[in-house]
């Protein structure tokens, strides 16, 4: 008696002192990887055709009015820009890859895979061989305003879709693969119609770019991430639950369908936001999550905000690669995300023993 | 198709035509409407055969329109190969040329001239109008040719300036205007970064490369894509309006701060000569930017008048160039 006593009590400190290691080894490797981001943003922003040294720099961007008028655009206007946007998109994409795979239960869900790229796609062709805008009085935007109405007009449909009776999270998938397939078919429609200068430029933003960046681009993405990611962080428990299983989550008194149609909405800002400013650029959001749990595993708490530092990690190496390849020419980030991505993942896939997804 | 066609003949250039693509009425509306208002009957009977480039391109209609013979560019070699086109065409007993203005234009237009001049029975007219063309060309190649390697400015194009508002910078590497900058005496900037027909370059990489000259080619595109930026030259080019879209496209953030752009250095030319055999305008007007002391006597705007004057069936009008200075 006294011993089994002894025994439970000890294992309890242990379970304790094991759970207080895992939290600080999750805090340890977000904080590793916050780390990490920081160094590339910064190489982003010292890398580039022109010769600008460290010090320079930081000493521009500490203080602007060091700067000569010439520096003062390349990095205030050029560099700053896109290394911040490569962050906070590559964050947006892997958050929206992670919450999909998680409230759809599958590892192969993310924004391109469901069809909302290819509807931003569809929607930039719109704009850039007929000439449609689909929101009246936006000027030259209207190519990325087109490429937003039509992927949030499609995560809509997914949307509606869900509160059907009885709608599983693989129909979900179906349907999302379904509009994949429309799109693109509609697309090809365009691209066949195209003039050469039209299917240059189609092609270009399909590829994806990182030379559109802009501080206002910029700041809408950050107050995207701003609004989506403290919610979703705040529904961390209810999401951890739900990866255990529908019933498991429901017994845990978490409402199951509020839950899904409430990320489902998060995660179409994130993915209209992200694709409409960089195009359709695909790998990060279904890659991102995938080597975020298998360095953390399954709890939200962890699992999210790596998702986000995957996501925003690739693509900074992703616009330094995109620099480095030849300086002076600009190549399409999407030909090179997953250049980038594959080799980590395939070294975290051959280090993995354990199944990360049953 | 219709630059070259129309000085190759004597007549109505349209008489032997059954059927063309409708991207002079998309991209060079001004160029159409010269057309039309001399023929108007035959720019109105013709056929959309559709774009060889996309895939609409339909060999029934060919077929129906009664086609002897399909003359295609050159680009499309690739595609017919690949689709049995010119298989499928000779079997029908039509043929199927191509010719080349604008890939290597420089190299191909006297034997894209010579052979448009045969199959259209037309060798004395196309024997006068190579004989124009290599002159001119000739006018700036003797010169250039003495012209020193250092002496020689760097030249960066910027394809269709002002068709993304949001993009900077489309470029030609070695070949069509990058061609055309080196013959002109200039160093194109993007042949320096690849061996490229069009070459995607950096803004950074420009500021950084601080080029003597910025050319931007413009043409009337705004009816077509109201939202360009674009300097709208042609045949119906209004040099205040052009001079303006100059000035703003000149105005934005990196430009501004350039050193051709506060010399004065920035230019805009004719998109159109890119396809055409009256590049040597575009040749002409490049070294007299890039050279103005060697090229003082040269007038490019005479020759461009002299081309229509000779070969075409109405008179220059418009305006087909501008700069900043």
């Amino acid at each position: 008696m006294t011993d089994q006593t002894t025994s439970a009590g000890f294992d309890a400190a242990a379970l304790v002192m094991a759970y207080k290691r895992r939290n600080l080894r999750r805090v340890g490797l977000v904080a590793g990887a916050v780390t990490i981001m920081m160094c590339l943003v910064v190489l982003d922003i010292i890398t580039g055709p022109a010769d600008l040294s460290f010090g320079r720099t930081l000493a521009v961007i500490l203080d602007p009015s060091l700067a000569s008028p010439k520096e003062q655009v390349i990095i205030w206007q050029l560099r700053l820009p896109v290394a911040l946007m490569a962050v906070t998109v590559g964050a947006m994409l892997g958050v929206a890859g992670a919450e999909m795979q998680t409230i759809l239960n599958n590892p192969l869900a993310d924004p391109f895979t469901l069809g909302l790229s290819s509807a931003a796609s569809f929607g930039a062709a719109l704009a850039i061989v007929l000439g449609w805008s689909v929101v009246p009085g936006v000027g030259g935007l209207f190519v990325t305003a087109n490429a937003f109405v039509l992927a949030m007009i499609t995560s809509g449909c997914l949307f509606l879709f869900t509160r059907l009776r009885g709608v599983t999270p693989e129909a979900m998938i179906l349907v999302g693969i379904a509009m994949l397939f429309t799109f693109n078919a509609l697309l090809a429609f365009l691209q066949y119609g195209a003039s050469e200068l039209q299917l240059a430029q189609l092609i270009f933003w399909q590829l994806g770019s990182l030379a559109r960046a802009s501080w206002t681009k910029v700041g809408v993405c950050i107050a995207v991430l701003l609004i989506v990611l403290p919610y979703f962080m705040s529904r961390s428990w209810a999401l951890t639950a739900l990866r255990m299983g529908e019933e498991k989550a429901a017994a845990l008194g978490v409402n199951v369908s509020l839950l899904r149609m409430s990320v489902l909405a998060g995660v179409s800002l994130l993915s209209a936001v992200a694709v409409s400013f960089v195009g359709a650029v695909a790998f990060v959001g279904l890659v991102g999550p995938h080597i975020a749990r298998m360095i953390v595993g399954e709890d939200q708490r962890g699992f999210l905000p790596l998702s986000a530092l995957c996501g925003a990690l690739i693509m900074s190496g992703t616009s330094i690669a995109s620099k480095a390849i030849t300086p002076g020419i600009v190549y399409p980030i999407g030909m090179i995300t997953s250049l980038i991505g594959i080799p980590f993942f395939i070294l975290l896939i051959l280090g993995q023993r354990k199944r990360h997804w049953q | 198709m219709i630059y070259s066609i129309a000085p190759l003949t004597t007549g109505n250039p349209f008489e032997k035509i059954v059927g063309w693509k409708d991207d002079l009425i998309t991209y060079d509306p001004d160029a159409f409407r010269q057309y039309e208002k001399a023929f108007p009957e035959d720019t109105a009977r013709l056929i959309n055969f559709g774009n060889p480039y996309a895939g609409d391109f339909s060999i029934e209609s060919v077929l129906e329109a009664g086609t002897d013979l399909l003359l295609l560019d050159v680009g499309n070699l690739f595609k017919a190969e690949e689709t049995g086109l010119i298989e499928k065409m000779e079997s029908a007993g039509v043929n199927v040329a191509f010719v080349d203005f604008r890939r290597n234009a420089t190299e191909n237009t006297v034997p894209s001239l010579l052979m448009m001049g045969r199959i259209l029975g037309e060798e004395k007219r196309a024997a006068e109008l190579i004989d124009f063309y290599i002159g001119q060309m000739r006018k700036v190649t003797n010169i250039v040719d003495q012209i020193p390697a250092d002496e020689r400015p760097l030249v960066a194009i910027e394809n269709a300036a002002g068709w993304q508002a949001d993009f900077c910078c489309w470029s030609f590497g070695p070949y069509n205007f990058g061609r055309f900058v080196e013959l002109a005496g200039g160093v194109n900037y993007a042949s320096t970064l690849a061996n490229a027909y069009s070459v995607d370059i950096s803004l950074e990489g420009l500021i950084e490369a601080d080029p003597d000259h910025i050319i931007a080619t413009g043409a009337n595109w705004i009816e077509s894509r109201p939202e360009v930026a674009s300097i709208l030259l042609g045949y119906e080019g209004d040099p205040a309006v052009n001079h303006a879209k100059l000035q703003a496209l000149a105005d934005r953030t990196g430009f501004a701060q350039m050193r051709a752009v506060k010399e004065g250095n920035m230019h805009a030319i004719y998109h159109q000569f890119y396809n055409s055999p009256y590049h040597f305008v575009a040749v002409q007007q490049i070294a007299k930017w890039l050279h103005p002391d060697e090229f003082a006597d040269l007038d490019p705007q005479a020759s461009l008048e002299e081309l229509h004057d000779k070969f075409l069936p109405f008179e220059a009008s418009g305006q087909f160039w501008t700069s900043l200075k």
